[in-house]
């Protein structure tokens, strides 16, 4: 939609659930949300859309929203692309909203495309970081480009509404607050919209334990100066005695040390934690282009030229088949001490 | 079966290089290839092919005219026929114009069953233009693919790797899929793959051919605008700490994560 | 040979010399000095590690030396496959990991001068970021330092087009045996001005010098590669393949590579890899690397080696034109050492030599050879277009490693002698050290053993330096 098509107003969030549930997500965004919407000094809003839905809605009120759009029905169970996607358009065309933010999961990653070619607008991918452009109003999307070399900031002058893809975990949630009060909006819609082309069969819940990486709040990282699958082991250990997950840089996945799914990087998977710890990783840009939004680099590489010092918080140069051991009898040490302490 | 596979051809992402004074990239450095990512897509295709007689698939990118060269990758591996959308008007488009030329490309080469994408291309990094390309052509996105269990019959069953597992879902074709690499593992082209991709003559269609509007095209169609881009300070200025007496470094090192609150 | 041993102050005066925190005496800090990839069967521990930061160090610790008579043994990254940088009589480790830097890169000569610690990979890298290549290219160009390429005088795969390091090394500086400073070439690329003592130097195995800085030589990259990866259903079909296809096509390729079925099996079990393509039809596979200057070219060079692969009994020819592609196979024929010595505990790594014309022949008599031997595994891989072959023994019968290296020297004895007969020598690459003296004493007979043994004293009256390689010194 054009700017010219009407009056565009408010910031929208995109609510996520499973089963019922409303996911964290959801209000790691309601709290960009917020803060747009009071540099923009107007309204924020939050769609949900599933089924048994309508009494948690309450919930994204008290993480920050003014107003809920529920839509609930059994139809909206499961996610199906192409029916979100047509009731997002619904309530989109409706209430035209100015900005209309989603997470980069992948239910955003999906459903944020489709509705942005049915109301022909523009969607910025992944960003890292969302402002508001206090001359003219606009959203200033920032995102990595180049594999993480530049950094592009991106406007959609003419189109409504901006809409733009945030990483996950790029803001905490606001506290709870149960005592904020705000509209909930419940729409419904002709049980034809709600026909979908894609049939719900199954869920398969993953059975590790452990955190996918981009959700892992501590992530130890091995390379190829560990040498071989073996000294790999000790990357396992480390990230086990911190609760942390394991990442591994390209090399260690094409050695066939660890799956695919632990790849840090462009052709990985971006992540963010709270202390990203790598070992034998020299810092290929594909790589720091994964990582490098983490709060804290710890860095462990024997060479003092490796560009991974450059994004570090703390780096060691020295062999991290020298280091590791070490460190792992030291955490190993403290953490008797501390259970002996508590009982 | 009539397939399409959505290519782009990337810089090939080892030899990026950036200047890092005026944040652009330095071309002389620069070596092209096929999105890695999409090598899975093409031979998720073309072992589709090779269950269902009477497939063929279609390779299509937009790009500069030497993307030809990603286009015969995949013909080599296996995909019948080349096309490759190229024209002036179609330079700077963003992901919403890429998608718009795409499916201009697609609605002028009939009807499709299946279009297969990679994830993502290792240079925008958006995802975006397969759904996209879905959205405009009235197709469902099967987004995050990781297994085809099923295929035949109107009817698709795959398995989509999201969040926490893997969701199983039925759908009507046609339907696009997007592929993540756990699908498969992809060949590598023959001699005779090649040969056959050399000879292949991969039609390159303009603007005017595919009937699109050029206001609807490029930078002029993309809703979107780069206004800044910028090198970002990825220095952190940290602590560097020699390492050779491993016990005194991780004393430091442990000091340092409790005065960050983090052991 | 009897040698002193490192008492506490001759220790206290190589701390003087190198700082604390460059000597080691902690035994399990020393473990990793005592051996190299020949294996843990060949290891003897040192009295003291030092690690040097500059060759003024390394001048006063062999003037120590020869004054207290104590053996000093140079070491690299320790990625040998002859045992030549072992401590076969204790005493000092020398080891050069701390002189690491590229000192300069000199774009109007060419050349790169750098430390002997510098792994040979960041030189490639830092002078491609100059638009530049260095083609000396070790298959442990991932971990091996540069001082060591000189001083083994490293091939590996692109000496076919570009030969070994020998070809790409204008000058030396090294330390002498007795501590004396040696510069030897320079950036010049001419020299008839005597006895070549550079080129005396490379592949002496650090047993003339120790090498303090090296001058290499730079070319301009050459544009574009592709690999071929061509799978045989029949061994000797791929053996004879890699003669005739250079003789018949006079496509010459950058690398030409052997790998047996067993060594690919073994490799892609041990990365945990997929298997190859045909690898469940394929006795051997030929993996080729082309350059050409455009994609036309390469397209062109690709499909003449490759159809005269097929006609020559090929499975299939497989192309790798991408990156992605290309870093699969070579990762698959970079680990293969690493792959066989993490599996098995005892391997000998074959290194003969043979004329291209005779490689077949040298392999197909090789198993006939191996045959009348129980409990061994034979296999092959290497570097065919030079005629350089990896032809491997596995011990498969747990013997203890005095009985495995009695046996691996006899039978190994044998090939040698075999690779005589062809026209070759007993090793290409990897060196004499201490693995293969008897067998280079067997090939090349006494005569040639005593005039290097009359080298050696010129250079080392005391027998100092990293002594009981290569020959023995009676």
């Amino acid at each position: 939609m054009k700017t010219s098509e009407g009056k565009f107003q408010g910031v929208w969030t995109l609510g996520e659930q499973r089963d019922g549930e409303i996911s964290s997500v959801s209000y790691e965004l309601l709290a960009w949300g917020r803060e747009l919407a009071d540099k923009r000094g107007t309204t924020l809003a939050s769609v949900i859309l599933g089924h048994n839905i309508k009494e948690k809605a309450e919930s994204l009120v008290h993480h920050g929203a003014d107003i809920v759009y529920v839509v609930d029905h059994p139809g909206l169970e499961h996610f199906a692309p192409d029916v979100h996607a047509a009731i997002l358009e619904k309530l989109v065309r409706e209430f035209m909203p100015e900005i209309f933010i989603a997470s980069a999961t992948t239910y955003g990653r999906t459903v944020m495309p489709v509705l942005a070619a049915k109301v022909e607008t523009g969607l910025t991918a992944d960003c890292t970081e969302l402002d508001i452009d206090q001359e003219t109003g606009l959203l200033i999307q920032t995102r990595p480009a180049i594999g993480g070399n530049v950094m592009a900031t991106i406007k959609t002058p003419d189109h409504r509404p901006q809409m733009s893809t945030v990483r996950p975990r790029s803001k905490k949630p606001l506290a709870k607050d149960e005592s904020r009060k705000g509209k909930i909006i419940v729409k419904e819609y002709p049980d034809e919209l709600y026909v979908s082309k894609v049939k719900f069969i199954e869920f398969i819940k993953d059975e590790t334990t452990a955190l996918p990486i981009q959700e892992a709040e501590i992530i130890v990282s091995g390379g190829k100066g560990l040498k071989d699958v073996k000294n790999f082991t000790l990357v396992h250990e480390l990230a086990d005695l911190l609760n942390g997950s394991v990442g591994a840089s390209r090399q260690a996945v094409d050695m066939g040390w660890i799956p695919y799914s632990h790849q840090v990087g462009l052709s990985g998977k971006t992540v963010s934690p709270r202390l990203y710890i790598s070992a034998g990783i020299s810092g290929a840009v594909q790589h720091i282009a994964g990582m490098s939004s983490a709060d804290v680099v710890v860095a462990i590489n024997n060479d003092p030229d490796a560009a991974i010092f450059k994004v570090c918080d703390f780096g060691i140069v020295g062999d991290a088949l020298e280091i590791l051991p070490v460190l792992i009898e030291r955490l190993r040490e403290r953490k008797t001490i501390n259970v002996k302490g508590e009982s | 079966m009539r397939i399409v596979v959505l290519v782009k051809q990337v810089p090939s992402t080892d030899k990026v290089k950036m200047d890092e004074k005026t944040g652009t990239m330095v071309r002389s450095a620069m070596e092209a290839e096929l999105n890695p990512l999409d090598l899975y897509a093409v031979e998720e295709a073309v072992r589709v092919k090779e269950k269902i007689a009477g497939t063929e698939i279609t390779v299509i990118s937009m790009g500069p005219p030497n993307a030809t060269y990603a286009i015969r990758e995949a013909i080599a591996m296996g995909c019948d026929k080349g096309v490759l959308l190229s024209d002036k008007v179609f330079s700077g488009a963003d992901t919403w114009a890429t998608a718009r030329t795409l499916s201009s490309g697609l609605e002028k080469l009939g009807q499709f069953d299946l279009i297969f994408s990679g994830e993502r291309a290792t240079d925008g990094e958006t995802g975006q233009v397969g759904p996209s390309v879905a959205a405009q052509l009235d197709m469902p996105a099967l987004t995050y693919v990781s297994k085809i269990r099923e295929i035949g019959d109107g009817r698709i069953v795959v398995e989509r790797a999201v969040e926490e597992g893997h969701e199983v879902v039925e759908s009507s074709l046609p339907a696009m899929v997007s592929v993540v690499k756990e699908i498969n593992e992809p060949r590598m082209p023959n001699l005779m793959g090649k040969i056959r991709a050399r000879k292949t003559e991969v039609t390159v269609m303009t603007a005017q051919d595919v009937g699109l509007d050029s206001s609807k095209a490029g930078l002029t169609g993309s809703p979107t605008r780069v206004v800044k881009v910028f090198y970002p300070s990825l220095s952190r200025n940290g602590t560097i700490v020699d390492g050779k007496d491993p016990e005194k470094t991780v004393e430091k090192l442990l000091q340092f994560l409790k005065d960050k609150a983090l052991v | 040979m009897e040698y002193k041993k490192v008492t506490p102050g001759i220790s206290e005066e190589l701390r003087k010399i190198f700082g604390d925190r460059n000597v080691l005496t902690e035994v399990e800090k020393m473990e990793p000095y005592a051996s190299d990839e020949a294996g843990k069967q060949y290891a003897h521990m040192p009295d003291v590690v030092v690690k040097a930061e500059n060759e003024e160090q390394i001048a006063r610790l062999m003037e120590l030396a020869n004054r207290e008579h104590i053996p000093v043994t140079p070491r690299g990254a320790g990625s040998g496959l002859a045992g030549a940088a072992v401590p076969l009589y204790g005493g000092i480790v020398l080891s050069v990991e701390k002189m690491n830097r590229i000192l300069e890169i000199d774009e109007d000569n060419m050349v790169a001068v750098c430390e002997p610690g510098v792994v040979t990979n960041d030189l490639c890298k830092a002078v491609a970021d100059k638009g530049l290549f260095y083609a000396g290219y070790p298959m442990s160009v991932e971990e091996s330092y540069i001082g060591s390429n000189v001083a083994t005088n490293a091939g590996g795969a692109k000496v076919i087009k570009y030969g070994s390091t020998r070809s790409h090394v204008l000058g030396l500086g090294c330390i002498s045996p007795t501590g004396e400073k040696l510069v030897l070439g320079g950036k010049r690329r001419k020299e008839t001005s005597g006895y070549s003592l550079l080129q005396l130097m490379i592949g002496s195995e650090g047993t003339l010098g120790i090498i303090t800085n090296v001058i290499v030589n730079l070319i301009p990259p050459s544009n574009k590669t592709v690999d071929l990866l061509v799978p045989f259903a029949n061994f000797d079909d791929a053996a004879k393949a890699s003669s005739s296809i250079i003789r018949t096509t006079k496509v010459y390729p950058v690398t030409m590579e052997f790998m047996d079925i067993f060594s690919v099996r073994a490799t892609t079990e041990y990365l945990n890899l997929p298997p190859l393509p045909a690898q469940d039809k394929a006795e051997a596979y030929l993996l080729f690397t082309l350059e050409g200057v455009d994609q036309d070219e390469l397209d062109e060079l690709a499909e003449k080696a490759g159809t005269a692969c097929l006609e020559m009994g090929a499975l299939d020819v497989f192309v790798a034109s991408t990156r992605t592609e290309s870093e699969k196979v070579w990762n698959i024929r970079i680990s293969m050492p690493t792959a066989l010595l993490e599996k098995w505990p005892h391997v000998l790594t074959g290194d003969v030599v043979v004329p291209r014309s005779e490689t077949a022949e040298f392999m197909a008599r090789t198993r006939e050879i191996i045959k009348k031997y129980a409990k061994v595994q034979l296999e092959f891989h290497g570097h065919i277009g030079d005629g350089n072959i990896h032809s491997s023994l596995i011990d498969t019968g747990n013997r203890t490693d005095k009985e495995w290296i009695e046996f691996a020297e006899e039978a190994y004895g044998e090939l040698c002698l075999l690779g005589s007969q062809l026209g070759g020598t007993v090793s290409g690459e990897h060196g004499i050290g201490l693995e293969k003296k008897s067998v280079l004493r067997q090939s090349l007979g006494e005569y040639p053993i005593s005039l290097m043994r009359g080298i050696k004293k010129v250079f080392d009256p005391n027998d100092i330096l990293n002594p009981g390689k290569i020959f023995d010194l009676k």
